[in-house]
């Protein structure tokens, strides 16, 4: 069917339009004549409201519609509120999820991780909600805000009756007694001059009038939305490999430990945590007995491996590139490297000792040596002495046939078996048992398993300032994420949309006069309360007597 | 703490008393201002405005004085009157005052104080039952973002607040009350029900103050276990204190001490088996406590007024124009939108990615900004492409701040996660 949408002030406007382009007026005859004019887009064409659409179109159409907008944000709404019924699976470091949720929750909680609701938010479905309002934001934005840029852009001056008095805020009456037909310009002049004192850009076409502000408010929900287009899309780019990097690292003190996958070592030198004492409390909490951490504390170092990185026989040479203290709050920002200080645990262990070889019998030292925890030298001397590693256990045990073994690789309990040749000793060396920790010496009966030997020689450290102890292992939170610019980009760009939007509001007043009779129509797309205010202050000055409320005609103006 | 400090610290507390009495001396005289234009001997017009200004006058005096309080406490305590729960709250009511001196400047309409003040009321009310003693700061909370990113979500949830008030006055104004119709019997019903649900907090408030001052003490020892830092379980010995008198054990509890009241020295039932997270057997006593008094209130004050609390209230909204109504409600949330996207969202994503080195991680409290944010975006969209003004977007702004208060107060309460430290 073809449509007639020749307006008849001469003017062809293309199908689906509300009101003319040029004069405004009503085209169809929709609804009451009595209601306000439906403003939205200034009634212009959506690409939206093609007839007889084409597949694309139809998907055009889908995602152009506020409804299904507003459905799409319902359905993720709801859906988020589900995902925050239990604990998700990323809230813990180590968890079964399939025995987790059942054991806590009961069945309950094994529905929920059934439905895979214990991973809500990386599910399929409420990524492509994601995605779909990502889509919905695109075409709903550029369905409308090409037509109204047209509209806005070549506005008429003059526009139709219908329009001006269809308008929610209208007024309609004969100029002031003084001013008859002949200084209808002359009025208009001085509604003008009111107009601009209110920032208006006034526009005057003889007997007519348009007067707006503000127009760029109108921008404001579209930059709003490509700030958000920009801040999904970079959240999307955190799935391109290396952008994105995410591990937790136990860092014991005084150990250089690789970060994997990057070039980077990390010491923790040292790792603190203070308490608040009482004096530092309000007296009401002090009451209480409570002891609340002030600070953690992580003096970390950063290196870069520049040598004999990937191999394991060799010892990486390791080159300081940075050094910071990491406290909650204060990260480690190295490059793209970040490190967030975490957890920490109390895991007392020796780093290295420094044992003096002496006689029992007589005292007589005859020299140190620094025995470290981690990769010990094959061979030592002190003083006329050589000792040589025959063995070495980090965490000593014995298995069920009696067998010196290792439980672990962390040097909880070490223990080394050196060959030691010397003065007094067998030409082929005697073997000696050393336990560098006192309790492991004692339990493990260091001297009776050494017998003779021990009445030759003895070896142990004589201070504590010859062991070095590691008391904390800090947890850091290792992270990259190249995506970050864009995200505070995307965020920054949709504010500036959000505040365009909402503390300024476009306003725009049309006026006539035909035989000495005014109309006046205005518009806002928010705040009626401000734009009444404002037309009924500038009829006020020009000699119009009305009161704001009444301006508000819902259409059809007294 | 040195004895000045400590003098600080009392004089605040007196402060936040005075701002609390001059709110409800307000309300009151908004009250006066309104009912009293039909008094006889008097001009209607005149006295609206006397009165008004007055009233108006006595809320900007105790927003003076909220302020003084919040300044002498950050002094006192040294860090930012933010951090916990009580202090939450405290803040939000003063914002929630300050979003009405807004609104009433721009509008000045007499009404809004009617409605507005006493939200902002009975969420200082509301604050006064958690434990209110400076507590030093943690270190998660030791940065500047605690400032900025807690006042800014606050400020734009305070003009939430502001709409919703705003919209209760356009459903109280424009419900027809004493039509009979089927048509309006929802909205009846349901107005009815918002009044019940404001009414329960209200009398939740009351027992938790009649109780304490009464010196009402209950408490329940139970097993828990727990994972030590080791990952081994261990159990220990639990007590639970309760303010209310239990109505509910916890599951599995011991009682140790119960005061009477009303001649009930034993707890009269227990908590189900699978209400088993942090003291949920007294947060389920708590929820039946509140109910079960707001009952009896709603029900007295039924008696008192042999009518609905609906149609009670509506005659003090008679002269308004309800689309003016419609339009202070809407107005307070558009001014509150882009306030609570920077506090609660950007803000937050900032501090977060410095705390805990991700700028979103689906924490519970995360997601309920977001779901507030989505519903108030869903709520401007209906608005301003759909048409849905006046009735449905004044039950949505009612809705919006049940949102509001579930991600500020129910989030902690139920839920928990990483904010748990707020204070509950």
């Amino acid at each position: 069917m073809f449509e007639n949408t020749k307006c008849e002030c001469g003017h062809q406007n293309p199908l689906g339009t509300v009101l003319c382009e040029s004069c405004g007026k009503p085209l169809e005859e929709t609804g009451n004549a009595s209601e306000p004019l439906e403003m939205r887009y200034d009634g212009m064409a959506r690409r939206s409201q093609k007839t007889n659409p084409a597949v694309l179109d139809r998907v055009w159409n889908f995602f152009s519609s506020v409804k299904i907008a507003v459905y799409l944000i319902i359905i993720t709404l709801l859906g988020s509120a589900l995902g925050t019924v239990f604990p998700q699976e990323n809230t813990f470091l180590n968890m079964d999820p399939s025995t987790y949720y059942k054991d806590t929750y009961g069945t309950l909680g094994n529905i929920y991780y059934l439905l895979g609701l214990s991973h809500t938010f990386d599910s399929w479905w409420f990524l492509t909600l994601l995605y779909m309002i990502g889509t919905s934001l695109i075409v709903c934005s550029l369905d409308r805000v090409l037509p109204l840029y047209r509209a806005l852009s070549k506005q008429q001056i003059r526009k139709h009756h219908n329009f001006i008095l269809r308008q929610k805020v209208a007024y309609q009456g004969p100029l002031p007694a003084e001013s008859d037909a002949s200084h209808a310009e002359e009025w208009v002049n001085r509604m003008a001059a009111q107009l601009r004192k209110k920032r208006y850009r006034v526009h005057v076409d003889g007997t007519a009038l348009l007067a707006e502000k503000n127009r760029f408010s109108r921008w404001g929900p579209y930059i709003n939305h490509i700030g958000l287009i920009v801040f999904l899309l970079a959240v999307l780019a955190r799935s391109i490999p290396g952008w994105h990097m995410d591990q937790y690292i136990g860092f014991l003190e005084g150990q250089p430990v690789k970060i994997p996958d990057t070039p980077y070592y990390l010491k923790n030198e040292k790792f603190t945590v203070d308490y608040y004492n009482k004096d530092e409390m309000s007296a009401a909490f002090a009451q209480k007995d409570e002891n609340v951490a002030k600070k953690y504390e992580t003096q970390a170092v950063l290196y870069e491996c520049t040598a004999n990185c990937s191999d394991p026989t060799k010892t990486p040479d390791l080159k300081e590139v940075h050094r910071q203290n990491i406290i909650v709050n204060k990260p480690l920002v190295y490059k793209d490297l970040l490190a967030y200080q975490f957890d920490y645990a109390e895991t007392p262990m020796l780093l290295s000792i420094k044992p003096s070889l002496s006689n029992p019998q007589t005292g007589e030292v005859y020299g140190s040596f620094k025995l470290p925890m981690i990769n010990p030298p094959q061979s030592f001397d002190a003083g006329p002495y050589h000792l040589v590693t025959k063995g070495y256990y980090p965490d000593f045990g014995l298995d069920d046939k009696g067998q010196p073994i290792t439980k672990s690789k962390d040097p909880k309990a070490p223990a080394f078996i050196f060959t030691i040749t010397g003065p007094n000793l067998s030409p082929d060396g005697d073997v000696y048992l050393y336990f560098p920790r006192q309790i492991d010496k004692q339990n493990f009966r260091q001297d009776d398993i050494n017998g003779a030997i021990a009445k030759k020689i003895d070896l142990a450290a004589t201070s504590m300032e010859d062991v070095e102890i590691a008391n904390y292992t800090s947890y850091l939170n290792i992270r990259m994420d190249k995506a970050m610019p864009y995200i505070w980009t995307g965020a920054a760009i949709s504010m500036i949309g959000l505040i365009m939007g909402f503390y300024w509001q476009h306003r725009r007043v049309w006026l006539r006069i035909d035989d000495g009779t005014l109309a006046l129509g205005a518009h806002t797309n928010k705040n009626w309360f401000g734009i009444r205010k404002e037309v009924a202050a500038a009829l006020n000055k020009t000699g119009i007597a009305v009161d704001g409320k009444t301006l508000e005609t819902g259409g059809s103006p007294k | 703490m040195s004895s000045f400090v400590d003098q600080i610290a009392a004089l605040s507390n007196t402060f936040f008393i005075i701002a609390f009495a001059l709110y409800c001396a307000a309300f009151s005289l908004f009250v006066v201002a309104i009912t009293g234009k039909r008094w006889s001997g008097r001009d209607p017009e005149t006295h609206a405005r006397k009165w008004g200004s007055f009233a108006f006058a006595v809320a900007v005096i105790g927003f003076a004085s909220h302020l003084l309080f919040f300044f002498t406490r950050w002094y006192s305590g040294g860090h930012i009157p933010t951090s916990n729960m009580y202090e939450f709250l405290t803040f939000l009511g003063m914002m929630i005052i300050f979003a009405f001196l807004v609104v009433f400047l721009i509008y000045r309409t007499l009404v809004i104080g009617v409605f507005a003040l006493p939200v902002g009321i009975i969420i200082l009310a509301y604050a006064a039952v958690f434990p209110n003693e400076v507590q030093p700061l943690i270190p998660a909370l030791q940065s500047y973002w605690l400032k900025i990113h807690v006042t800014t979500a606050a400020t734009g949830e305070a003009f939430f607040a502001v709409g919703f008030a705003g919209g209760l006055m356009y459903l109280l104004r424009s419900i027809d009350f004493k039509s009979r119709a089927e048509e309006t019997k929802k909205a009846r019903r349901a107005m009815e029900f918002t009044l019940f649900v404001a009414l329960m907090l209200v009398a939740f408030i009351a027992s938790v103050f009649s109780f304490n001052a009464a010196g009402y003490e209950a408490s329940f020892k139970e097993q828990v276990t727990y994972k030590d830092k080791a990952g081994v379980e261990q159990s220990m010995e639990q007590v639970t204190k309760y303010v209310l008198p239990p109505i509910f054990k916890p599951h599995n509890s011991v009682t140790v001490s119960v005061t009477p009241f009303l001649g009930i020295k034993q707890p009269l039932l227990e908590a189900p088996s699978w209400m088993k997270g942090a003291s949920s057997g007294r947060k389920l006593n708590t929820v039946v406590w509140s109910v079960l008094t707001g009952l009896v209130l709603y029900g007295l004050l039924r008696l008192l007024l042999r009518k609905p609390l609906g149609e009670a209230i509506s005659p003090i909204l008679g002269g308004i124009d309800p689309e003016d109504l419609d339009e202070i409600s809407y107005r307070a949330i558009a001014i509150g939108y882009p306030i609570f996207t920077l506090g609660a969202l950007i803000f937050a994503m900032i501090w977060a990615h410095e705390a805990w080195g991700r700028f979103w991680g689906w924490d519970p409290k995360e997601v309920w900004a977001l779901i507030t944010w989505l519903f108030y975006a869903a709520y401007l969209h209906l608005r301003l492409s759909r048409g849905w003004t006046g009735m449905k977007s004044s039950w949505l702004s009612v809705i919006g701040f049940l949102v509001v208060m579930f991600t500020l107060i129910g989030v902690n309460l139920i839920i928990a996660g990483l904010h748990s430290y707020a204070g509950v």
